[in-house]
């Protein structure tokens, strides 16, 4: 990162012949995520203005393809009172988001509950990862809708089967990749705790564990954003109020601009959520990259 | 990981003419079993408790090999290895956490070592005032120059106070002045605390002003030559720095530098 800022930040002219100084790196880099922005905003302004030529040139029907400005009238309207109506079926749309959202926290936060000690686990025994391994990428490779039946048998429609789904998909990813990083550890440093006196028990937990911990993270980040796909999955079936089943139910009256709206809702989140996460990486694990 | 045999206790008594690490016969392989590589053949060896035993010889010749025998790290293909009292290691690199700051590298050999989280502060503070870097518990280790990065090492390797000591190239990355300090620090803490020290160096004059008993060693594959022994005087009135000007340390020091270019044109 400083790396690759450095070179930037001595290309800005110098007049006092210290282009390294920190504060002018600082300025540099705050012009940089400024370009950045608006190089983000103009993207976005031409990606709006060829949606708008499309359906002006009415290639499609406009049940197909709405007008943006439809689509911000369905976000308005999922997102008001009117008519006595609160939003889409008696629910705001950040209300359907917020219940999706806690589903994904819950969902991911038990598979990384049980994900990360049976990683750990995988990682260390030998026979444990002979067995378990194979289970996990089974259960990677299975499409959540297809569980999801058998789910509902068990579990009925309530919340249960839907968090349950959720931690079937973030288990797998949260699990392969703390066993890969605990089997990542270098052995340097298990060889340095082991002169020290360290048994398996603290090895594992005081060295393998925080020295894996970078990669658990950017797993738990992968679950979530698996869990975030999922989600819609997760309520095809009784899922009002909640995102993915607020989408359903406008698909089902053709309502393309909400289903867009929805779909907007959730991708955005989504990368408001990771940002969130790569600043919690950050500030969990400052000497990635440095040791 | 193969522990090598460790009998007694930590602290007991040594009676005279014990050994605290023999190797007899041993030979040490690596590689594939088809083509393997012979890092060391054959080298018997006995370290009496308090010896400063200095291993020289060229690189590749088995010197961290024999180290990481006597740490349990490594298992002989031929031969016994027998350590007998608590072994400590300074790795040839510093092998710190970096998820810990320097303060928490100690505290984790302090916890291993038992001693109470009241006492570890203290503690903290001594040692890394005998290494020469007071006041920089706090540090992370990333943000250290990689000469006080080893010195956290060896201090983290001294806070678990081990009675074996080995230590592999400590003082090779730093500068002149601190590694003199460091040399008279160390011979005089295993002097004064009774540590029995295997020390590997590639420096002629640092193995007659630290070891005992210096053993020059040759590649190809690895073995022990010859033996040095350097009846300099030892013990905590000792000052090291004069001794470095003194007349038996340079006949000494040439005597082993000659052993070394023997055993090197021998090989
Ligand atoms: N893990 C390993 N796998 C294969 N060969 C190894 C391994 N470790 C060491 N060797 C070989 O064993 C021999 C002895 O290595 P060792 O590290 O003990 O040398 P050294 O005397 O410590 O050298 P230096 O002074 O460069 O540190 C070398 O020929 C080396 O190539
Ligand atoms: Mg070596």
């Amino acid at each position: 990162m400083t790396l690759l800022d450095a070179p930037k930040s001595t290309s800005v002219p110098a007049t006092d012949g210290r282009a390294g100084s920190p504060g002018r790196r600082r300025a540099g880099r705050a012009g940089q995520v400024l370009r950045w922005t608006a190089l983000r905003l103009l993207a976005l302004a031409v990606l709006l203005v060829a949606w708008q030529a499309v359906v002006a040139a009415g290639v499609w029907p406009r049940v197909l393809v709405p007008a943006p400005a439809e689509v911000w009238r369905a976000l308005v309207r999922a997102s008001t009172v009117h008519d006595g109506v609160r939003g889409v079926s008696g629910h705001l749309l950040v209300e359907h988001l917020a219940v999706s959202l806690r589903r994904i926290a819950l969902g991911t936060g038990y598979a990384a509950l049980a994900g990360v000690p049976l990683g750990l686990l995988i990682g260390v025994v030998r026979p444990l990862a002979v067995v378990l391994e194979p289970a996990v990428t089974f259960l990677r490779t299975l499409p959540p809708l297809a569980y999801l039946s058998l789910l509902v048998i068990w579990f009925g429609i309530d919340e249960s089967p839907k968090i349950w789904l959720l931690v079937i998909a973030a288990l797998p990813p949260i699990t392969a990749a703390t066993a890969a990083a605990v089997r990542g550890v270098p052995g340097d440093l298990v060889e340095a705790a082991r002169a020290l006196g360290a048994g398996p028990v603290s090895v594992l937990l005081a060295v393998r564990l925080p020295a894996a911990l970078p990669e658990i993270l950017t797993g738990i980040r992968i679950a979530v954003g698996i869990a975030y796909t999922s989600v819609v999955a997760a309520e095809t079936i009784n899922g009002v109020p909640g995102i993915g089943g607020m989408i359903r139910d406008a698909q089902r009256y053709n309502q393309t601009d909400l289903v867009i709206a929805g779909l907007l809702a959730i991708g955005l989140s989504g990368i408001l959520l990771d940002a969130l996460f790569r600043g919690v990486e950050r500030a969990a694990v400052p000497w990635r990259g440095r040791a | 990981m193969p522990r090598a045999e460790t009998t007694g206790t930590a602290g007991a008594a040594v009676a005279a003419g014990a050994v605290d690490v023999e190797l007899a016969g041993v030979s040490v392989l690596y590689g594939p079993a088809k083509a393997p590589v012979t890092a060391v053949e054959d080298v018997s060896l006995a370290v009496t408790p308090g010896e400063f035993v200095v291993l020289v010889g060229p690189s590749g010749c088995g010197k961290t090999t024999l180290l990481r025998l006597v740490a349990g790290f490594e298992r002989p293909a031929t031969g016994t290895v027998r350590v007998h009292r608590k072994v400590g290691v300074v790795f040839q690199q510093p092998r710190l956490f970096p998820w810990r700051t320097v303060a928490g590298n100690l505290a984790f050999a302090l916890a291993r070592h038992g001693v109470p989280r009241a006492a570890r502060a203290a503690r903290t503070e001594e040692l890394l005032g005998l290494v020469g870097l007071p006041g920089m518990g706090g540090r992370r280790t990333w943000e250290l120059s990689g000469g006080q990065r080893q010195r956290v090492a060896i201090a983290r390797a001294l806070a678990a106070e081990p009675q074996i000591l080995l230590m592999d190239e400590p003082f090779a990355a730093l500068d002149a002045l601190t590694r003199e300090r460091l040399q008279e620090e160390v011979r005089t803490l295993a002097a004064v605390t009774g540590t029995t020290v295997v020390f590997v160096t590639h420096s002629a004059e640092e193995a007659v002003l630290l070891g005992s008993r210096v053993l020059v060693m040759a590649a190809g594959p690895g073995r022990v030559v010859e033996e040095v022994a350097v009846p300099l005087p030892r013990g905590a009135g000792v000052d090291v720095a004069a001794l470095r000007g003194a007349a038996p340390f340079a006949s000494l020091r040439a005597e082993l530098s000659r052993a070394t270019r023997e055993a090197a044109a021998g090989a």
